[in-house]
């Protein structure tokens, strides 16, 4: 407990009295004993005196001084410091009286009065489903407790909640005096909050959207509960370290990430392919068009032109028709075979040189 | 004299000392006190403070008053639907008849194990009424209430509150989360396997979308390159027979002239000629009439 190493009270103490003694060993076997056993001490003290100071009118000065310095002393050990986080419990023969804030106090010494101080301001942590070992050489070192941390949710279905819980001593008489182990008992109540929750959610919701509302219900649960318990305690947060599909299954539950990986891939693919060949099969269209177009425009221009020129031609055949003709036709004859292979044969003599294909296959030497 | 006045001074103190200290007792805050007088119990002192007692014939037995904690071991219970399962459960309880608490389980240990039975046997009536679908979720803060109800009444004559019992957790035996995992699994399995379906189905309608779109850009084109053709080939037609029209005679012989000109332009073409066609007419006659006749 925080303030165990401070405070001189002590929780367990059972049947103890204010003098150090139990009383009912006290009551009992004490009153034969002791009267002779007291007469002896108070001869010895009384001798020792003596020895001590020779002079026998001092005996009585002296033994009042040696009393006063007592008594400064121990009124003296009335003083206490209550630090800046503390807070200062004061009991008066064990009843509580008085809580002082920190700075220098003082209090009926021993066994009239005794302080408790507690810790108010420190923040105290209690982990769910996982211990922290101190930090290591990378981060913080983690153990996790499967047996708190693995949970069944209202859907039935298992999942692995890892939680922290945060909280101060909200009344430090509360706290001291009214509840046993009241650290076990925030860790209990965290834990039976947190599964009470998660009975509550199903198992999806819980693992997606689910965290704040789930951190926020359990910490009202819980302060509910430990007000309830009258604990003095409030819970400042409650964190939800790790919401997971538990290790036996999770790859299946990263599968499903991945299926909807791939199925966005699938659709951005397909959108691709889409985007690809639309464009493309717009400007193969406009092609297309164009093409056909010119073509039209083409034929259109050619049969003008041709149809100009024939008219033209035409025209001046008119005036000179014979004439024209010949000219046409021998001019047309010329350029032909001028390029051409001529093979002229007279027709009653082709008979021996059949067949035409040999002459025909080397032209250039017949010429 | 006068060492015979301190001699009974000190035994005086001392015997007041004894008596002291066997009359005051301080109740500590957060306990509570049980005065016997010679075994009988015959006052409580629940406030804190210095209190008095008979010396040597009374002595005190000291009692938390705080809420004090227990913790329930793991029970394998079965719930009304006879589904197994492992609670863990706590409660919380107080001394409220320190006589009644003196008299029946005489100090805490004993009460423990007393209430340890007790809340034993509340968990299993209560929870073996319900279902465990209950118990798990949302009626659970009910259950946990009748538990308690249940088993404060029994604590009551143990001289015991029983505060709160909580259920800390419920769990499945481990064969049965075997199963659970095993169906969570599948039901993982069989998602992803819808999503990615449902991926390719998307993929598939997306692109048979765009090559339908495309398909049909390409006819419209086609249709329309083919009417522009088309207008184009009768606007040539026209022309044409506008302006060959007004002579046909010429224009098979103009034309056939052209087309001569355009296709036997070739140096790879062989013609075979016989002396008596027109263009040689002038080879046998220089009237150049004799082939003409003869064909």
């Amino acid at each position: 407990m925080p303030w165990q190493n401070k405070g001189g009270w002590q929780p367990g103490g059972g049947n103890r009295g204010p003098w150090g003694r139990g009383p009912s060993g006290g009551g009992g076997g004490g009153g034969g004993m002791q009267p002779p056993n007291l007469e002896d001490l108070l001869r010895k003290g009384q001798d020792r005196f003596k020895g001590m100071m020779p002079v026998g009118n001092w005996g009585g000065r002296g033994l009042l001084l040696i009393g006063l310095v007592m008594l400064a002393v121990w009124l003296g050990s009335g003083f206490y410091r209550v630090q800046p986080d503390e807070q200062g419990v004061v009991l008066r023969f064990g009843k509580w009286v008085e809580t002082t804030q920190p700075g220098l106090r003082y209090h009926f010494p021993s066994p009239i009065e005794s302080v408790v101080r507690p810790s108010v301001t420190r923040v105290n942590r209690v982990d769910i489903g996982f211990r922290s070992l101190g930090d290591g050489p990378r981060g913080s070192q983690i153990r996790d407790v499967t047996e708190e941390s693995i949970m069944l949710t209202g859907d039935e279905n298992i999942v692995d909640i890892d939680m922290s819980v945060l909280w101060v001593i909200k009344d430090a008489g509360k706290y001291l005096f009214s509840i046993q182990q009241a650290e076990a008992t925030v860790k209990a109540v965290a834990e039976s909050a947190l599964r009470e929750q998660v009975g509550r959610s199903r198992l999806v919701p819980v693992l997606t959207e689910g965290r704040q509302l789930l951190e926020s219900s359990t910490q009202r649960l819980m302060q509910e509960i430990l007000d309830f318990y009258n604990a003095g305690v409030l819970v400042r947060q409650v964190t939800l370290q790790k919401i997971d599909p538990p290790a036996q299954v999770i790859d299946s539950f990263r599968d499903v990430q991945a299926a909807r990986a791939d199925a966005e891939r699938q659709k951005n693919e397909a959108e691709s392919y889409q985007n690809d060949i639309i464009p493309r099969a717009r400007g193969e269209s406009e092609r297309l068009r164009q093409e056909a177009e010119a073509y039209k425009q083409e034929v259109v221009a050619r049969s003008q032109g041709e149809a100009q020129r024939f008219i033209s031609i035409h025209n001046e055949f008119l005036r000179a028709k014979d004439v024209t003709r010949q000219r046409i036709y021998l001019e047309t004859m010329e350029e032909i075979l001028r390029n051409m292979n001529k093979l002229i044969i007279d027709a009653k003599g082709v008979q021996p040189f059949l067949p035409l294909q040999d002459l025909i296959r080397r032209p250039g030497d017949r010429q | 004299m006068n060492r015979a006045v301190l001699t009974l001074a000190g035994i005086v103190l001392a015997a007041l000392g004894v008596v002291g200290a066997s009359t005051l007792f301080t109740v500590a805050e957060g306990r509570q006190a049980l005065v016997l007088q010679l075994g009988e119990p015959v006052r409580v002192i629940s406030e804190p403070g210095l209190r008095v007692k008979l010396p040597f014939v009374q002595n005190v037995v000291m009692m938390d008053k705080r809420i004090l904690s227990f913790d329930a071991p793991k029970e394998e219970l079965i719930a009304a639907d006879q589904k197994r399962l492992v609670v863990d459960a706590f409660a919380r309880f107080r001394i409220v008849d320190p006589l009644k608490f003196y008299q029946t389980v005489g100090n805490e240990t004993v009460a423990r194990s007393r209430l340890a039975a007790v809340i034993n046997s509340g968990l299993r009536r209560i929870l073996g009424q319900a279902p465990f679908a209950a118990i798990l979720s949302g009626d659970r803060a009910n259950l946990m209430r009748q538990i308690s109800d249940l088993v404060n009444e029994e604590a009551k004559d143990l001289g015991i509150e029983v505060v709160d019992v909580r259920i800390k957790r419920a769990d499945l035996p481990d064969a049965n989360s075997q199963a659970i995992y095993r169906r969570m699994q599948a039901d993982r399995d069989r998602e992803a396997k819808e999503i990615r379906a449902t991926g390719a189905e998307e993929s598939q309608r997306i692109r048979s979308r765009a090559e339908r779109e495309r398909t049909v850009l390409l006819a419209e084109a086609q249709r329309e390159a083919q009417v522009l053709r088309g207008q184009g080939d009768a606007t040539a037609i026209a022309i044409f027979a506008e302006a060959f029209g007004k002579d046909i005679e010429f224009f098979s012989f103009y034309r056939s002239m052209l087309a001569y000109r355009e296709t036997m332009s070739d140096k790879n073409t062989t013609m075979v000629l016989t002396p008596d066609s027109e263009f040689f007419r002038f080879f046998e006659s220089l009237s150049g009439k004799g082939s003409v006749t003869k064909r």
